[in-house]
């Protein structure tokens, strides 16, 4: 039993014009102290992937379906106070896109960490403290300054200070949404670096949300890639990376010319991604797909196993693509 | 610019402030219509005793000189002789200056802090029924003349459920014993203060629910919540605590204006302060009482004007860095 099951996963945020389905039949495991890639376009639905997952939905984000199970318990189900108690940052913590902002300015940076741990441990104040100055050493960041505000701190600092916040507590999964899109690249792969490390240290399991391949390919285990709502191929990094079989994760894949060297963001395939509040009826990827047939508009792709190794893909033309067509060759 | 010379500027233009308040305050007693020495001078008396009386009350100068004396008698806490009373109108305000500071410190804080609370509570539960309720009660309040609101509740109070008194600041004869006075004097103090407080409290509890709920869209909130804090954790110490300062600029900037409301106040329930000897002295065309309520509620007024602009350099940090950085 993986340590994280999530099964067909619904959330759609109700909108005057109908539901954003922004998470519809989501489904991945993830192995203790392993790590997940999660790619896909902008708008695709990571980030509402994610905060799923912790439950920390807007007002008008409903879960309409699916389970998560964290070592066998369905979380989707437990209610809001034992959630919050027992699961949040105890068990799934969460580096938040946009981490720049994710530090209160009136409150010193220490206390935002003491806070955490008090909230879930019963341990004296002095204790978290100690705790804290140990999480900010660990993240590179001199304990010293456990009393200084936000504002006194750099991006990359902030960010290390939010990683370090996010270990506080000993969880099982941490969430990372983009944790370092906001950084230089010199300070992106320090932070990356340090999180790694940790990470491996800690046994820690992680879903790793990011535009850049190159990340995963580096840091990963598994990647997801995502297509409005859904994932439409999974399986083990080195598997996906050399042969990408989905067309949209070729596609994707091939944009990134050297995934080891060249640091680029994803170059856009030809068309637009789909409005979610109607997405197209069959497969989603249809409109802009090469391949696409009467099959495609008419029905939705299940995620199959191909070969070995669980990799699997949603595409009716898995058969064509399994023989290693190139479909974005012209 | 740094912190204090922000501060000398603000003090030199109270200063100038104070000077135009203090001529302004000489001259409008003399122009207003109607000869106020007919007030004390009957036309009876014999041309001695007029040009006496006249000369004991620093009449009988040319203006200018007048104008000087007045200013150089202010320097000395020396506001005259009261027309009618003939008691010295700093004696007067003495007595009466107690009673307006209990008024206005309890209906200020009880205002602040049941118009925060409003606020914060109707965030919470933004869209509900409850918050749309409050809010629209504070909208009505805030937006209805607080006159009219408090011969309202002088109405309701006075006539149909007479429970509360709704004239002066105690009971004549006050009750015997410490207690009883003390119990007394707050039985009295209910209506003009809840008056006060439920006129203003919307403002309080729009500009809260407002600042509260943009907080609690901010990135720091939902990591507050991903941590597992509880919902009334997030709220006050995250939400409200980081709105916390431009609410306090704004309180500390409101005061002025719930200075002066305060002649309102105590007008309409016989509040035996200071905004009711000036509106008394005007009535009754009493020259040096008028001069002096109207120069202390200036001065108040000054005062409040000049700790706003305090707290507002501490909060603003545009103000603060020059004076080398953070904290
Ligand atoms: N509160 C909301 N109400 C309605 N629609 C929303 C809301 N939040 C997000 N969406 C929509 O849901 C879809 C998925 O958004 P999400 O933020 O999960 O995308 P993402 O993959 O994280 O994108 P990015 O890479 O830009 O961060 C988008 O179409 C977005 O417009
Ligand atoms: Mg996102």
């Amino acid at each position: 039993m993986a340590l994280l099951e999530v099964r067909d996963l619904k959330m759609y945020y109700k909108t005057l014009r109908g539901h954003v389905k922004a998470v519809d039949s989501v489904s991945f495991d993830i192995e203790r102290g392993k790590a997940l890639g999660i790619a896909g376009e902008s708008g695709c639905g990571k980030t509402s992937m994610a905060v799923t997952v912790l439950r920390l939905l807007p007002s008008n984000g409903k879960i309409h379906g699916g389970s998560v199970k964290l070592d066998g318990v369905d979380i989707v189900k437990l209610d809001d106070e034992e959630f919050r108690k027992s699961i949040r940052w105890k068990k799934i913590s969460m580096v938040f896109q946009g981490a720049m902002n994710a530090l209160n300015p009136v409150h010193r940076v220490g206390d935002q960490i003491v806070e955490a741990i008090l909230a879930h441990e019963d341990v004296s104040h002095q204790e978290a403290v100690t705790r804290a100055e140990e999480l900010l050493d660990m993240v590179g960041i001199n304990p010293k300054r456990y009393k200084e505000y936000p504002h006194e701190f750099s991006g990359g600092m902030k960010q290390r200070v939010v990683i370090a916040m996010a270990l506080a507590c000993n969880p099982d999964v941490i969430i990372a949404d983009e944790p370092t899109t906001a950084l230089d690249v010199m300070v992106q792969s320090q932070v990356l670096k340090a999180m790694e490390d940790l990470r491996k240290r800690l046994d820690l399991s992680m879903i790793l949300i990011t535009h850049d391949l190159s990340v995963i390919a580096q840091t990963c285990d598994n990647i997801a890639i995502m297509y409005a709502g859904k994932i439409v191929e999974y399986g083990n990094v080195i598997d996906v990376f050399d042969h990408p079989t989905h067309p949209y994760g070729m596609g994707l894949v091939k944009s990134f010319p050297n995934i080891k060297a060249e640091r680029t963001r994803v170059r856009s395939l030809p068309g637009f991604p789909p409005n979610l509040l109607a997405p197209p009826k069959g497969c989603r990827f249809h409109p802009r797909c090469p391949l696409a047939g009467d099959i495609c508009m008419e029905e939705e792709p299940e995620l199959i196993e191909i070969g070995s190794n669980s990799h699997k893909v949603a595409c009716h033309k898995v058969d064509m693509l399994e023989r290693g067509v190139d479909i974005w060759e012209q | 610019m740094g912190f204090s010379r922000y501060l000398l500027r603000r003090l030199g233009y109270a200063l100038i402030v104070l000077f135009v308040i203090m001529s302004f305050n000489f001259a409008i007693f003399r122009l207003m219509p109607g000869d106020a020495t007919k007030m004390i001078i009957d036309p009876m008396f014999t041309p001695e005793a007029i040009a006496e009386l006249k000369r004991q009350f620093g009449l009988d100068d040319p203006p200018l000189v007048q104008y000087f004396k007045y200013v150089g008698n202010l320097f000395k806490f020396d506001l005259g002789l009261s027309f009618s009373t003939r008691r010295p109108v700093v004696n007067e305000l003495k007595e009466r200056l107690p009673n307006t500071m209990m008024l206005f410190l309890t209906s200020f804080t009880f205002t602040t802090i049941i118009g925060i609370s409003v606020g914060v509570f109707t965030a919470s539960r933004r869209g509900t029924f409850s918050d749309n309720f409050v809010t629209g009660a504070g909208l009505f309040t805030y937006a209805v003349p607080t006159f009219w609101i408090q011969l309202l509740l002088l109405m309701l109070f006075g006539y149909y459920i007479p429970i509360l008194p709704i004239h002066g600041t105690m009971s004549a004869p006050p009750p015997d014993g410490f207690l009883l006075q003390f119990l007394d004097r707050i039985h009295h103090l209910i209506l003009p203060a809840g008056s006060n407080v439920i006129v203003a409290f919307g403002s309080w509890a729009l500009y809260t629910r407002n600042t509260m709920l943009e907080a609690l869209g901010q990135d720091y909130i939902v990591t507050a919540r991903a941590k597992g804090l509880p919902e009334n954790t997030v709220l006050r110490h995250h939400a409200l605590r980081s709105v916390l300062p431009p609410i306090v600029t704004l309180i500390f900037g409101a005061l002025p204006g719930m200075v002066s409301g305060a002649v309102i106040t105590e007008t309409i329930f016989s509040w035996h302060g200071v905004g009711k000897y000036l509106m008394d002295a005007v009535m009754q065309q009493d020259y040096p009482a008028a001069q002096g309520a109207f120069y202390l509620i200036a001065l108040a007024v000054v005062i409040c004007n000049l700790a706003a602009d305090i707290v507002y350099g501490i909060v603003d940090p545009r103000i603060r860095v020059g004076e080398g950085g953070a904290k």
